[in-house]
């Protein structure tokens, strides 16, 4: 049967967006970077350029840093308590294995608690917005939105943490099927969304 | 308590103890195994400290395995 019609093949292009001024440096514990040099993301394409890097602000680590320090102080003061309260003598050796242990694993939890917070990220390259979520250590989640598909931009930011601290949520609002991207408790939610708008706006075909 | 009752309670604590840090082996492997898939995902100068971290706590609690296992 003849082709009646053939759809023109689109050749995949890399768009040139307007990037944001400047660049950031980053660094281990950077959470908001315009430009960051030194930094590749799985999936990223060769001319693929990391325009907005954000993790959730450091402020959101404090809750577990304080859990961590009541760890690390609570064998000086907790385990007495029980070893002298316990029925039996234990011996020195036991007593040594248990602290070790509690030290451990106050370590461990210190260290999921970390990687969980560090590996959460949110990248916008002049392609597309990605969010890459990883929690309880097993389960990974990738979401991304193409730029073109990018419908509604918004923040908030509510509490008195996020007030004095500065950060806040955005959400993005896509088309079709694309899922709706959420960056939380992120620093500086306005000027995300100011940095996005403008990636967007400058993208062909915008208004 | 009688010397046989303390005996057996320190065995079981014994016991108790092993099969917990090895648990707390298998998730310290877990935790290398995770970061290794994470920083696939993400590659950042500040990665090879993270994996170094990891890798010392998991070296850490299988020593305190063998410990556990030796000393008590």
């Amino acid at each position: 049967m003849p082709t009646l019609f053939e759809a023109p093949q689109k050749a995949k292009s890399h768009k040139h967006v307007h990037a944001p001024h400047g660049q950031s440096k980053m660094r281990p514990l950077t959470s908001f970077a315009v430009n960051p040099d030194g930094i590749r993301f799985e999936t990223q394409e060769a001319e693929e350029e990391v325009i907005l890097f954000l993790r959730q602000h450091f402020i959101v680590n404090i809750p577990w840093i304080f859990i961590a320090i009541v760890f690390l102080i609570a064998p000086t003061v907790l385990l007495p308590l029980i070893f002298r309260s316990l029925p039996i003598h234990l011996p020195a050796t036991y007593i040594l294995v248990i602290t070790l242990s509690w030290y451990v694993a106050t370590a461990g939890f210190v260290l999921a608690s970390f990687l969980h917070w560090y590996f959460n990220i949110y990248i916008v390259t002049n392609e597309r917005i990605v969010d890459i979520d990883f929690q309880y250590l097993l389960f990974k989640r990738f979401s991304q939105a193409e730029l073109e598909r990018i419908q509604d931009i918004s923040y908030s930011s509510s509490g008195i943490f996020a007030t004095i601290f500065h950060y806040g949520n955005v959400y993005i609002q896509t088309a079709g099927a694309a899922p709706n991207i959420e960056f939380l408790a992120v620093p500086s939610p306005d000027k995300a969304v100011e940095n996005i708008r403008s990636i967007t706006e400058s993208l062909p075909g915008a208004i | 308590m009688t010397p046989d009752v303390t005996n057996a309670v320190l065995v079981a604590l014994k016991v108790f103890i092993l099969i917990g840090v090895g648990l707390y082996s298998i998730f310290a492997a877990i935790i290398v195994r995770q970061e290794q898939l994470m920083a696939a995902v993400l590659e950042e100068s500040f990665e090879p400290v993270l994996r170094t971290l990891v890798i010392v706590h998991f070296a850490a609690s299988v020593g305190l395995f063998l410990l556990a296992l030796f000393l008590l």
